[in-house]
């Protein structure tokens, strides 16, 4: 009993401490922060402020710095990494403190939120240990009220099943529990700073929303200064008070959240304004249309799946991955597979590409019937369809040159001379933007957007019909996205290509797709003209991921000033 | 887990066996095929003095006369009963000439065992956290030093300063505590430069891990964060080096336990490759196949324990992907 009143006390206390009288400084001020590894200049001349209770976004694409400067914050700079100016923590120079000084502050006072959850705990050891360590800096005694301090933070974090959490290894649980697992550990002994690197970058859409929305509340109710990194602009118009847009490790622009989002001056944030899907929905509009003009016409569809069914049998347990699915996809048009991790967006284009064979149902592409073939007859298949891959950076061979990557499928069809063939690689170089002196390069010395124009004009050298895409710019950054995006609508525009697009990101699928199959628990279960999907969604999972796209200030459920309500809120994770 | 776990350690179980098995037909194989009668010439040696008929008793009594597939049949039964036959040199059973110099053997070899794990972590906690200026990154190339000078140089030199110059122990009493911990010493370097090497690894393959950093940002010191988060999953893969090991250590012994003047099964070998004693050489080549065979089994079933993300599917062991599909990149989460 006792025991139990110790920890309403504790409870009591780390709650309804009163905020300090706010002092005249600021709780972090940044001056002239300059980061360098070995000779490269990764942030020059930084700096910011960020108040009690308030929260700043750091903004910018891969390479800005934006990371880096959340690491020099929580000093977890690597070795070789030298950092000069000031980062002032409470009129402390963290800087120039000894790691012996610092350390007290790690934790009790800035609190990390990673941007990986699934890498951020230790493999090996439970949850529950781990959790101890962080219920280790409330100063509080007792091992079983430290125990019960995690789970109530575990359950207030909005994981249903606290103990069990507790009790596991990290890789019992999903991503998005364990993101709540990392800011329950976070934010449990109260800090007064808390520095959250791309926090959702790696979650679905719908989670992505949930996991901002309690680092909102508890950032509100904590009466914490956020600092966090983030490279989708929407995301940080929504949820922070003070916008820093950064390129290349140098600030192009900084100011109150709503000023910098409705009117940018630095040409560069209005690019990246430009380029986020979720506030441009129409960007592409016209490209897409003409394409449709150009070449649609009330052929047969390109591609037809009709009650298409596929199991799996994992640990004696049958998981229906495909259930009774049916589309059709118009030649010269775009038909996007969307729904979260684990939807069967990724078994459908599997059957598709026919790599797996379905249970029941059919499948047939450009007329061509692809279940029942056998290994030598779907070749003939793969020439008039073609994968682009995911992820640029593992998807080529790094030790081949560009020409030889572009070349392989000529050379495994065995088509044309090889004067022929060159002369098509050339093409298909030229076609995706490609300049002709990037074919004897190898990918590791191309950016990321350049490989992804590698991969397609590799699917596009031997002039297939279909050309199914697998989130082809989820490893992008926003803008190289956007230059992707154009690529992809033009060459349909010109060659008639059809497309299916597979993607979680719906404000990209309503940039670019021409019709959408919603996916959930794989069945499909709604699907039409991307106007109608986006404009009158029936189904309340439609609807839900609709909810979730991220609008920026346009959005009415603004999160930065929320009505004072309950102090957490418990909810499910999927 | 515990049923799938327990399928798992009878299939491994079995496995052993039939490698031991294995390892003594093949041992027996080379041996009778081996040019030359080592048998008869040891017993026609005139020194040995014995008559035609004594030979012939012999060889009668030791089955010799007999098909080779029946003297493989006995000897691998008599092998399965724990009877290794008689030696042809002292006329004694050769279970007891090994159980007497065993123990002492086992002892050299475990304490070597023991120092090279110590050595190992003290290194490789040395090159991951000393100050840089107090010689973090001379100690990386403690390995290969370690690894490039054998053992019996090492042993003659810990003899030479402990045992002759410091007087720390006396060379002609070799079993006692300070000769067996030098001995051992001896021994233990070059294991642990190969367990050290892995080890360093690992280390800074998962110092650079993000957990590390978020362990780091909840206030650890390096300490602790050596031993209570690197030091295992780190020290995964070594469990398997050190199975590997066992063969050196084993190896290693022979060596020390001469150097050091030891009595064991070094040096049983040593009189038995001398004399061409068969039945003695073919039990210990047996017997390192047993306690090889054996000490992997170990780390086998081990692994499953060690580390939680291996999985036991149909007896193998694999470390599950993150997700059934393909995803290279992202890790996303799996929800359903």
């Amino acid at each position: 009993m006792a025991s139990q009143d110790r920890l309403t006390d504790t409870l009591i206390r780390a709650i309804t401490i009163a905020p300090a009288p706010q002092p005249a400084a600021p709780l972090l001020r940044v001056d002239n922060l300059s980061v360098s590894y070995g000779r490269q200049d990764v942030v020059h001349d930084v700096g910011f402020e960020l108040g009690r209770g308030k929260s700043l976004a750091l903004i910018g694409e891969s390479g800005s710095g934006k990371s880096t400067i959340a690491r020099a914050v929580l000093r977890l700079l690597p070795n070789g990494a030298r950092a000069s100016g000031a980062v002032q923590f409470n009129e402390q120079n963290l800087l120039a403190l000894p790691e012996r000084r610092f350390r007290p502050l790690r934790g009790r006072q800035i609190g990390f939120v990673p941007q990986d959850p699934g890498n951020a705990l230790n493999p090996v050891r439970t949850i529950g240990v781990q959790a101890m360590e962080a219920a280790a800096l409330t100063d509080e005694p007792s091992v079983a009220i430290r125990r019960a301090l995690i789970l109530d933070t575990f359950a207030k974090v909005g994981l249903d099943n606290p103990q069990r959490a507790y009790d596991s290894y990290p890789h019992q649980l999903s991503g998005g529990m364990l993101q709540r697992v990392l800011i329950g550990l976070a934010v449990l002994p109260r800090p007064a700073l808390l520095v959250a690197d791309e926090p959702t970058s790696a979650l679905d859409v719908t989670i992505q929303k949930r996991i901002l929305d309690l680092l909102s509340r508890l950032q509100h109710d904590l009466n914490i200064s956020l600092l966090l990194i983030t490279h989708d602009l929407a995301i940080a118009a929504e949820r922070t008070d003070t916008l820093v847009v950064l390129k290349n490790g140098v600030v192009q622009e900084a100011g109150k959240t709503s000023a910098v989002f409705s009117s940018p001056s630095s040409a560069y944030a209005r690019k990246l304004h430009a380029d986020v899907p979720a506030l441009n929905p129409d960007r592409y509009a016209r490209l897409r249309e003409t394409g449709l003009r150009l070449h649609r016409t009330e052929e047969a569809p390109k591609i037809e799946v009709s009650a298409v069914t596929k199991k799996f049998t994992v640990d004696g347990k049958v998981l229906t991955a495909v259930n009774d699915i049916s589309f059709a996809v118009a030649p010269g048009t775009t038909h996007a597979l969307v729904g979260e991790s684990g939807s069967g967006k990724t078994t459908t284009i599997r059957l598709l590409l026919g790599l797996e064979e379905p249970d029941s149902g059919e499948i047939s592409v450009a007329g061509e019937q692809v279940s029942g073939r056998s290994r030598e007859s779907l070749r003939a298949v793969w020439r008039h369809l073609q994968l682009v891959y995911q992820n640029p950076f593992t998807s080529l061979d790094p030790t081949w040159t560009v020409e030889h990557l572009v070349r392989e499928p000529l050379d495994r069809f065995k088509i044309g001379t090889s004067k022929e063939r060159a002369e098509q690689v050339r093409q298909a170089i030229a076609n995706v933007g490609l300049d002709e002196h990037l074919l004897t390069r190898k990918p590791g010395a191309l950016s990321g957007g350049q490989r992804q124009r590698v991969a397609i004009a590799r699917s596009l050298v031997l002039k297939p019909d279909v050309i199914v895409l697998d989130e082809p710019t989820s490893a992008l950054d926003v803008s190289v996205q956007a230059d992707i995006v154009e690529v992809l609508l033009s060459l349909q525009a010109r060659l008639g290509l059809t497309y299916v697009f597979v993607s979680h990101d719906l404000a990209l699928v309503r940039q670019l797709a021409h019709t959408v199959s919603v996916m959930q628990r794989g069945s499909i279960v709604e699907h039409g003209t991307v106007a109608d999907i986006f404009g009158n969604p029936q189904h309340p999972y439609t609807a839900s991921l609709l909810a979730s796209i991220p609008g920026g200030i346009a959005d009415p459920v603004r999160m930065t000033h929320p009505k004072p309500r309950q102090v957490f809120r418990k909810e499910q994770i999927a | 887990m515990s049923n799938a776990y327990l399928t798992y350690a009878a299939k491994r179980l079995g496995q052993a066996v039939v490698v031991i098995l294995l390892a003594y037909v093949f041992t027996f194989v080379v041996v009778s095929i081996l040019p030359g009668d080592p048998i008869t010439s040891v017993l026609r040696n005139p020194q040995n003095g014995f008559s035609e008929e004594e030979i012939a008793e012999i060889i009668a009594a030791q089955g010799l006369d007999k098909p080779v597939i029946i003297q493989l049949w006995n000897s691998l039964t008599g092998f399965l009963t724990g009877d290794l036959g008689m030696s042809m040199r002292s006329n004694r059973p050769v279970s007891t000439l090994i159980s007497e110099v065993l123990p002492s053997t086992l002892i050299l070899a475990s304490v070597g065992l023991a120092v090279a794990l110590i050595l190992a972590i003290v290194v490789a906690y040395g090159t991951r956290f000393l100050p840089k200026r107090y010689g973090q990154g001379l100690l990386r190339g403690f390995p290969s030093l370690f690894l490039s000078v054998p053992n019996f140089v090492i042993g003659l030199v810990l003899i030479h300063l402990f045992g002759f110059q410091l007087g720390i122990f006396r060379v002609i009493n070799p079993d006692s505590f300070w000769a067996t911990l030098f001995a051992a010493i001896a021994l233990g370097i070059p294991i642990s430069a190969q367990i050290a090497e892995v080890l360093i690894a690992n280390l800074d393959k998962e110092a650079e891990q993000e957990y590390a950093a978020v362990a780091r940002s909840r206030g650890l010191g390096q300490a602790r964060l050596f031993a209570k988060h690197l030091l295992k999953p780190a020290s995964l893969p070594v469990v398997t080096v050190i199975a590997l090991t066992i063969g050196e250590l084993l190896g290693g012994s022979l060596i020390t336990e001469t150097v050091f003047g030891r009595t064991g099964i070094g040096s049983l070998v040593q009189r038995s490759v001398s004399t061409q004693d068969l039945p003695v050489l073919q039990a210990i080549v047996s017997l390192g196949a047993v306690i090889f065979v054996l000490v992997n089994l170990v780390a086998d079933l081990l692994y499953p324990l060690l580390d939680p993300r291996v999985k036991i599917l149909g007896g193998q062991k694999r470390r599950p992907t993150t997700a059934d599909e393909p995803s290279i990149g992202s890790t996303k989460a799996v929800t359903s």
